[in-house]
């Protein structure tokens, strides 16, 4: 049973189609990361199933069941931007979480704020925090009572290296107690450290989705390198199930069919052609690149 | 789940400073406004002088009991917009902090978030209303002389009039700012439409009621409420049948003042239902 299943969801501002037909499941237990450019719709999708947003078209499950608030008491949230008093205290402010949501109690409330480094300045009124404090506050109360599933946007906004370290220990700690994640993010080198899921969007098109491996690995890449490259280029052209090549730094990249690529009869075929490799590797594409290389222009 | 309401929005309201301090500053404006009227009227009857024990006799003591319920109340209307600032602020203050979106990502329903602001409107209304009380009981007091043969609590039903009053004009204050959601441009236009639009158009109908046979002004929004309490009778009597008329208005308004106030709540439950937060 999929923690949330998105069915055909759609939203316009205006003329600007912000999510159009997008569909998917996330699956319980998984840390599903949610990728896509500025304003390619991660946000609206998050905003929409957390109920601040009401969609133009299609619907939306959690828990495969019907949306009710009930559900969302059950969620730890942040969307966009740390949403709390700004006249109040870590502590004060996390009591209004607290009642609004029945998750946890006071000790659980310094019990996040110890998790998140915050707890010296739990007395703190919210508005002389950084912004790398506000975003840890945010977190706190998004974890307040251990909520089975997470919904976090752009969690690592504002905080420095060590901090970002942090919540992606903090994220794969979460899943190993069997916690659901959903993260939208921009920092693709994170995503790809915690998460086993994804989903990519593109003007608020869905253009991937499934399993990090999946994703990535929609076709195998085999690295070339030759003493004439050129002449590399230009006899590896003929080889059968070959769909494209690609001058890298590393070589020429050759991209087949997923599951037919065959090192040792490119070899073969090469050397054929009066070509002796001096190099042939075979190549995991990184989430930034299937990144780049998906939502190009 | 109303306890619970309750017990969050104390929580945003127990530490909020300027909450306080604004009220502080309306529980200082009730006795100031009452106690200038009061100490200048008596000072103009204390004199020895012909105009003085003119007043005297012509107006009586509307701050004894049990007038001083009904001059105390009409005196303290002037100072509504105070509260209704403090309203305007806990409402535009959850759009500027976002936390009314965080409050129903952390599982609130709509309703129950203007279910939340309802119940701050009345927790205004009734401090308001004491401070309105203390205010005129403490003037009775020091303004009536004899207190053998009065019926103290004759005018006691101001004291309600007064608070329906003051929760219908925090409830529109209420909507302006869930409406406009930027704090300055909905206290300014409160402060405006209050003070100035509405004596224009309620002088404009009153012009006009001659000609068309119904003085339309008495059914705009504030003026629904301010025929609550009308002039205390010892200034009434100058118009005597005007002042007959309004009083024997205030049970209508009554009504009026109810359905307006009921309209300006589901409205505002509609609007926030409808609208993307």
């Amino acid at each position: 049973m999929p923690v949330l299943e998105i069915n055909a969801v759609s939203k316009s501002y205006g003329r600007i189609r912000a999510l159009d037909n997008v569909s998917f499941n996330i699956p319980k237990g998984s840390v599903f990361g949610l990728l896509g450019p500025n304003g390619s719709g991660k946000t609206t999708l998050l905003s929409i199933v957390l109920d601040v947003l009401q969609a133009d078209g299609g619907g939306y499950k959690w828990f495969d069941q019907p949306p009710s608030y009930l559900h969302r008491k059950k969620i730890g949230a942040l969307l966009e931007t740390p949403n709390l008093y700004h006249y109040l205290t870590a502590v004060q402010n996390l009591r209004i979480t607290q009642s609004i949501s029945g998750r946890g109690n006071e000790a659980d409330i310094h019990a996040v704020l110890e998790k998140v480094k915050l707890h010296e300045r739990k007395n703190s009124r919210f508005s002389t925090y950084s912004l790398g404090m506000k975003q840890r506050l945010a977190i706190a109360a998004a974890l307040l009572g251990d909520p089975s599933v997470l919904v976090l946007d752009e969690p690592t906004n504002g905080l420095d290296p060590v901090g970002i370290a942090e919540i992606r220990d903090l994220i794969k700690a979460l899943s190993d107690h069997g916690h659901t994640v959903i993260m939208a993010s921009h920092l693709l080198d994170e995503v790809e450290k915690v998460c086993d899921h994804v989903a990519i969007l593109k003007r608020g098109k869905l253009i991937a989705s499934g399993t990090v491996e999946s994703v990535l690995t929609a076709e195998d890449c085999i690295v070339l390198n030759a003493a004439d490259q050129a002449l590399l280029q230009d006899s590896i052209k003929g080889y059968p199930g070959l769909i494209r090549t690609n001058k890298s730094v590393e070589g020429l990249e050759c991209y087949f069919a997923k599951g037919t690529s065959a090192p040792d009869q490119i070899n073969r075929y090469c050397f054929e052609q009066g070509m002796v490799l001096s190099q042939i590797v075979s190549k995991k594409k990184r989430l930034e690149e299937k990144f780049f290389e998906l939502t190009a222009e | 789940m109303i306890s619970n309401i309750v017990k969050t929005e104390w929580l945003k309201l127990k530490h909020y400073k300027a909450f306080w301090l604004l009220l502080s500053v309306t529980a200082i404006s009730y006795p100031g406004i009452n106690g200038i009227a009061y100490y200048a009227f008596k000072d103009s009857i204390d004199a020895k002088s012909q105009s003085g024990q003119l007043v005297k006799m012509l107006l009586g003591n509307p701050f004894a009991f049990p007038q001083s319920f009904h001059t105390t109340a009409y005196l303290s209307s002037f100072f509504t917009f105070i509260p209704a600032i403090v309203v305007i602020m806990l409402v535009t203050n959850e759009y500027l902090f976002k936390t009314h979106r965080q409050n129903i990502i952390d599982g609130w329903k709509k309703n129950t978030f203007i279910w939340g602001k309802f119940i701050s409107v009345v927790l205004v209304t009734l401090i308001v209303t004491i401070f309105y009380l203390a205010v005129a009981s403490f003037i009775g007091v020091v303004a009536t002389k004899e207190m053998s043969g009065i019926n103290v609590f004759e005018k006691a039903h101001y004291i309600g009039l007064f608070s329906l009053q003051v929760f219908c004009q925090l409830s529109i204050a209420f909507l302006l700012g869930l409406l406009i959601r930027k704090a300055f441009i909905a206290y300014g236009i409160y402060i405006f439409y209050s003070f100035i639009l509405e004596n224009i158009l309620s002088g404009f109908f009153r012009l006009k009621s001659k000609k068309w046979g119904v003085d339309y002004g008495h059914y705009l929004p504030f003026e629904i409420s301010d025929r609550l309490i009308p002039l205390p009778p010892s200034l009434g009597k100058f118009n005597a049948a005007d002042h007959q008329l309004a009083v024997a208005a205030i049970n209508n308004h009554v009504v009026y003042t109810v359905l307006l106030t009921v309209f300006v709540w589901l409205l505002s439950f509609y609007i926030f239902k409808k609208r993307d937060l």
